[in-house]
């Protein structure tokens, strides 16, 4: 095994194996990342997406790599800072439940497209 | 290389017999235009309407904007390797249809925002409400799977932008604007004095709806590359992002890039503009490394002295941002960045995901977090239902009447992060 899907996403649980499906919102996902660094696992993508509209989903999937003895302080730095900027970003704002099965998909086909630049075929996950 | 943008007026957009420009007026055959967009099967339906400045008409969700052009001499007319074959850009002359834009709508997911009024308040913060507009809805047969929807939705505004260019190819301009830089040894030996100057822009590039295509490649295969100025402007840089309203580089951003635009006006004068290097923002820490690296070490090859790096999007691009402009600095190169501020209603939260004591010159295009009151339309081009989307984010932002409170980021273009956009800031 070397990658290790932290998600929310209810189509990707249908799809990958390697998952550590949080039942749970977008931030309890990060939070979950958060403590999986902390214990030396490494980040493989960003936590963040590329857009605001992003943020609004209610569903979010992050590659995971090896743990490793020791814990990388950029991958530290990375997840607290996203997930203070989510929250942030919460503040004003509210999940968007309506177009959930959208941002399910686009979620979805976002972490394909990582795990094809990863070169790894998304099946065999 | 050397281009000529010939610019001829554009004062009005009708539908009529014969596609052609007269007096400064674009006359558009819509029956010609559907069928030729048709050609593709898989759309099912094309819907062509016009908005013009001052109309109180609401375009959403809006995919794309981009300017109809036509290349009297040189390679490469329509956008190469996209809509027609592979060619050389950046030499020659191209006509443009100046003022007039081609607006895709379609709505590919539910939740796509992306919305231009011609009027009102809402006109004044997005730059697409000054042009005259021929929108362009499409609707794909059904069964299609989300890339290929998204692949006809933006090939068919490529094509509409390339017919309707067509028209200009015999009208004599009224403005021509000529582009021409040489090879570095040639400038540098013009210029040894001004300091070298390149450009980064920076492109989405993680997915569906969030990509961007150079000479139709998708900028997620790609390590950084340079390019001349004048290939993008001639049509090389494609957009296929459509999230990111506020913020999203639309090729017709890309078409008349501000940022290359500004660095032309100053070459031989302050700088010597050495070119514009595309770097992709990527979603694996692996590969924003790469990118960042190879990026940082294009600048140094060449030797400048100075950057600018724009960014697209908020989030996990902001890592990039930064991760470039430490390498930069920390190489004895000058940088200034160009991005947006997500600091809530307020304006007092920390601006980017990410932060770096070496970001010392940057350049907002505004808060996307700024709350906008948008009164209702008299038509809505497109899709009503995604005015709804619009007033998700929060309780409360449809009024009775119709009015709609949205935030910045909602809107098209409108804190553009190449500067192609009206948020300014005042002095007092």
């Amino acid at each position: 095994m070397k990658y290790l899907i932290a998600t929310n996403n209810p189509l990707v649980k249908k799809k990958a194996d390697n998952l550590c499906f949080v039942e749970g919102s977008y931030e309890d996902v990060l939070i979950k990342v958060r403590d999986l660094v902390y214990e030396g696992v490494e980040l493989v993508s960003h936590p963040l997406g590329a857009s605001m509209r992003m943020l609004f989903s209610p569903y979010r999937s992050i590659i995971l790599g090896q743990k490793s003895k020791t814990i990388n302080p950029f991958h530290v730095e990375i997840i607290e800072n996203s997930i203070i900027n989510y929250r942030k970003n919460l503040e004003a704002r509210k999940v968007d439940w309506v177009h959930a099965d959208d941002y399910a998909l686009i979620d979805n086909e976002l972490l394909k497209s990582t795990f094809k630049d990863l070169e790894v075929d998304f099946n065999k996950i | 290389m050397k281009l000529e943008l010939r610019r001829i007026h554009i004062k009005d957009i009708q539908l009529g017999k014969e596609t052609a420009v007269k007096d400064g007026v674009l006359i558009v055959n819509e029956e010609e235009l559907v069928s030729k967009l048709k050609e593709d099967e898989r759309i099912k339906d094309i819907k062509i309407d016009i908005a013009r400045p001052g109309e109180k008409v609401r375009i959403i969700p809006v995919k794309d904007v981009i300017e109809p052009r036509v290349k009297i001499e040189g390679t490469g007319n329509g956008f190469p390797g996209v809509s027609s074959k592979i060619a050389q850009l950046g030499e020659g002359k191209v006509n443009v249809l100046y003022g007039a834009a081609v607006v895709t709508v379609g709505d590919i997911v539910g939740f796509q925002e992306g919305v231009i009024d011609m009027w009102g308040e809402g006109a004044k913060w997005t730059p697409f409400s000054k042009t005259y507009n021929l929108v362009v809805d499409i609707t794909p047969v059904e069964g299609l799977d989300p890339h290929s929807h998204e692949a006809t939705v933006r090939l068919a505004g490529l094509k509409a932008a390339e017919f309707i260019g067509e028209a200009g190819r015999e009208v004599t301009p009224d403005e021509v604007l000529t582009y021409e830089i040489g090879s570095h040894v040639e400038e540098t030996a013009k210029y040894p004095d001004l300091p070298k100057v390149l450009y980064v822009e920076m492109l989405i590039s993680q997915g569906l709806l969030h990509d961007g295509y150079i000479y139709g490649v998708n900028s997620q295969k790609i390590i950084p590359t340079l390019l001349h100025p004048n290939e993008e402007l001639d049509g090389a840089v494609i957009s296929g992002n459509c999230v990111a309203a506020c913020d999203k580089i639309t090729t017709y951003q890309h078409q008349n890039n501000s940022v290359i635009l500004d660095l032309y006006a100053q070459h031989g004068k302050t700088l010597n503009f050495m070119g514009v290097v595309l770097t992709p923002e990527l979603t694996t820490l692996e590969g924003k490394f790469r990118t960042c690296d190879y990026t940082a070490k294009l600048c140094k090859m060449i030797g400048v002295d100075g950057v600018i790096i724009s960014e697209e999007g908020y989030g996990n691009p902001d890592s990039d941002l930064l991760m470039i402009c430490k390498r930069l600095e920390n190489s004895g190169i000058k940088t200034v960045l160009i991005t947006d501020e997500c600091s809530g209603r307020d304006g007092m939260s920390q601006p980017l995901a990410d932060t770096a004591k070496e970001a010392v010159a940057v350049v907002s295009g505004g808060n996307v977090s700024h709350v906008v009151t948008l009164p209702p339309a008299d038509k809505v081009i497109g899709n009503d239902e995604s005015i709804a989307t619009l007033a998700g984010g929060w309780d409360g932002a449809l009024l009775e009447d119709g009015t709609l409170m949205c935030e910045l980021n909602a809107v098209i273009g409108s804190t553009s992060e190449i500067g192609y956009h009206y948020c300014t800031a005042k002095l007092y």
